[in-house]
């Protein structure tokens, strides 16, 4: 079956800077793409280009059948997004915004005044719906934001960091919202820079840094690819000179040492349990005292870090 | 949905828009009020005789009939001001997100801008023509749709000019130096018999001096009108034509690469 989505060398510039560079993608009917990558990433530029808000410098991507540089009023019947920034004036109030926007998607008035009140209720903004959401708090303006797409369930849902600023209670009610939308045949393209949520939700995650595509497969075989399928964090209690970091990288089946602070050590190794008597072994001998140890499966961040050997909190601060 | 009835649910939306706008409603509405019971009454008292007979016999019937258009194109151009604050917002990428056609949203906005502006100026027009008194009904009517078409240009002209200037403050006071020199070099306040001939040539392609003398000859003010009503109507059409084709065009090419960021 041919992909729903295909992204063809996609590239986007802002005057020298380049945001997306030479993308390529394809994401099928009826899955859950994550695209996961720190702020700057080129995430939201990506999705903005989906969404024909902004043209490609270069290249293209299909929507359905749709060239979006060719075919940009056929490619937005087929999307709907969600954005990161809840787009809404002061004056507006959650049901005039989601009235209009089932209006403008051809909803009936009987599917639009149904929709739009069960969603109104499942994301608790009902009572409020006819406040001005200048009163809002950052968490509802985002609810009102989500509540858009769910409204108009449409083919290819794009939703960007859907749940930042919102509770965690509202987290899970929005993801399972998301699932629903899935099962009910949206192809979803969700971006965020939360490992769990990238994690959790998606059948499969795009890693972007710097405008760059760095790999793009299921969570599990993405942190099964990492060389060395343990992790232990050890943390010490004084500073791990750079002697101490090369000599440990020395030890046997030890992958990769990445060091997240100078005594906060997240080692990648295999066969956990031979190699970490010899590591701490190792720690006494040259006389650094443990201060924990802890270990863990590997998780996107540690995808994330392999591939750019940073930490996704330590790209945002790039 | 039908192309039309998405280009009205995008008018729909800037009308219930200006709506919740109710500052500048009441302002507005005192502006009108002024001009008309303070400016109009003084200023005809001070005009003799042979002034009242240039203008139809009333300047103040004159005046009322100008300050109404004025009024329509300065309510009409706020769809502009509409658009800053959407772009501060960011509705500017929501509303190109949506599916309609560029075509569409602009048509859409234009329309919504003109009509908006029109229903709220209505009750006011609807008080100068009971003060000037209607002789032809169908004249009026036709005079209506076509200040109707004027509000419609407007907003396209607001629209291409707001799309063009990416500072709010610089489109702002850009608006300013506009609204004085079309509203003084046009027939709006005052006839174009008393202009200085160098003025007369600029007065006599101004779309605001087609919108007042056409108003004024569906009024019933004809002697008073400069222009003939059916250069006045080109006039009009031509000024809806270019500035809704301009604000399609430049709306696509300014807003869609990104330009408003």
């Amino acid at each position: 079956m041919a992909p729903i989505i295909r992204i063809v060398n996609l590239t986007k510039k802002f005057g020298d800077f380049t945001a997306v560079d030479h993308l390529n993608l394809e994401v099928e009917e009826g899955e859950i793409l994550g695209i996961l990558g720190p702020n700057g990433a080129g995430k939201t530029t990506t999705l903005l280009m989906l969404t024909t808000v902004i043209k490609p410098t270069e290249g293209t991507a299909y929507i359905g059948s749709y060239d979006v540089t060719k075919e940009p009023d056929k490619a937005r019947t087929l999307v709907g997004m969600a954005f990161q920034e809840p787009k809404l004036l002061w004056v507006d109030s959650p049901w005039d915004i989601l009235n209009w926007h089932a209006k403008v998607c051809g909803l009936t008035p009987d599917e639009r005044r149904k929709r739009v009140r069960w969603v109104l209720e499942e994301l608790e903004l009902w009572n409020d719906r006819f406040k001005s959401v200048h009163a809002f708090s950052g968490g509802m303006r985002k609810r009102v934001e989500i509540a858009k797409i769910l409204i108009q369930r449409p083919k290819i849902a794009i939703v960007d960091e859907p749940t930042a600023q919102v509770d965690v209670v509202g987290k899970h009610r929005i993801w399972n919202m998301l699932r629903d939308l899935r099962y009910e045949g949206s192809t979803i393209l969700l971006a965020t820079n939360e490992l769990y949520e990238a994690d959790a939700l998606s059948d499969r995650v795009a890693i972007m840094h710097k405008g760059k595509l760095l790999v793009c497969d299921e969570p599990k075989k993405l942190k099964d690819s990492i060389p060395g399928g343990d992790v232990v964090e050890i943390t010490l209690e004084k500073d791990a000179s750079d002697k101490v970091l090369e000599e440990l990288k020395e030890i046997p089946r030890v992958a990769n040492v990445l060091a997240i602070k100078q005594n906060h050590l997240k080692i990648y190794l295999n066969q956990a349990e031979e190699v970490l008597p010899k590591i701490t072994e190792f720690f006494m001998r040259m006389n650094v005292q443990v201060r924990s140890i802890r270990m863990s499966e590997p998780s996107l961040d540690d995808v994330f870090a392999h591939y750019t050997g940073l930490t996704i909190e330590e790209a945002q601060r790039e | 949905m039908t192309s039309l009835r998405k280009v009205w649910v995008v008018a729909e939306r800037d009308i219930k828009m200006f709506l919740r706008y109710k500052f500048l409603l009441i302002m507005r509405a005192i502006w009108f009020v002024s001009q008309i019971a303070l400016f109009g009454l003084i200023v005809n008292h001070m005009f003799q005789t042979d002034v009242q007979a240039a203008v139809g016999g009333s300047y103040f019937n004159y005046y009322a009939a100008g300050i109404i258009i004025a009024m329509l194109y300065s309510t009409t151009v706020f769809i502009g001001y509409d658009i800053y604050e959407e772009a501060d917002h960011g509705v500017v990428e929501y509303l190109l997100s949506v599916p309609v056609s560029r075509k569409e949203l602009v048509l859409g906005r234009s329309v919504g801008g003109g009509l908006r502006s029109f229903l709220y100026v209505g009750p006011m027009m609807l008080f100068i023509l009971y003060l000037i008194g209607i002789s032809n009904p169908l004249q009026l009517l036709v005079a209506l749709l076509s200040l109707f078409l004027f509000a419609f240009g407007v907003a396209g002209f607001s629209i291409t000019l707001a799309v063009s200037i990416k500072s709010s403050d610089r489109f702002d006071i850009l608006m300013g130096v506009i609204d004085a020199l079309i509203v003084r070099l046009s027939t709006t306040l005052y006839p174009i018999a008393y202009m200085p001939p160098y003025y007369k040539g600029v007065a006599l392609i101004n779309p605001l001096t087609f919108a007042a003398d056409f108003f004024r000859w569906g009024a019933g003010l004809e002697s008073a009108a400069s222009v003939p009503p059916i250069l006045a109507a080109f006039g009009i059409v031509a000024f809806s034509s270019i500035f809704t084709f301009l604000g399609i065009v430049l709306h696509e090419r300014r807003l869609e690469g990104g330009g408003w960021r």
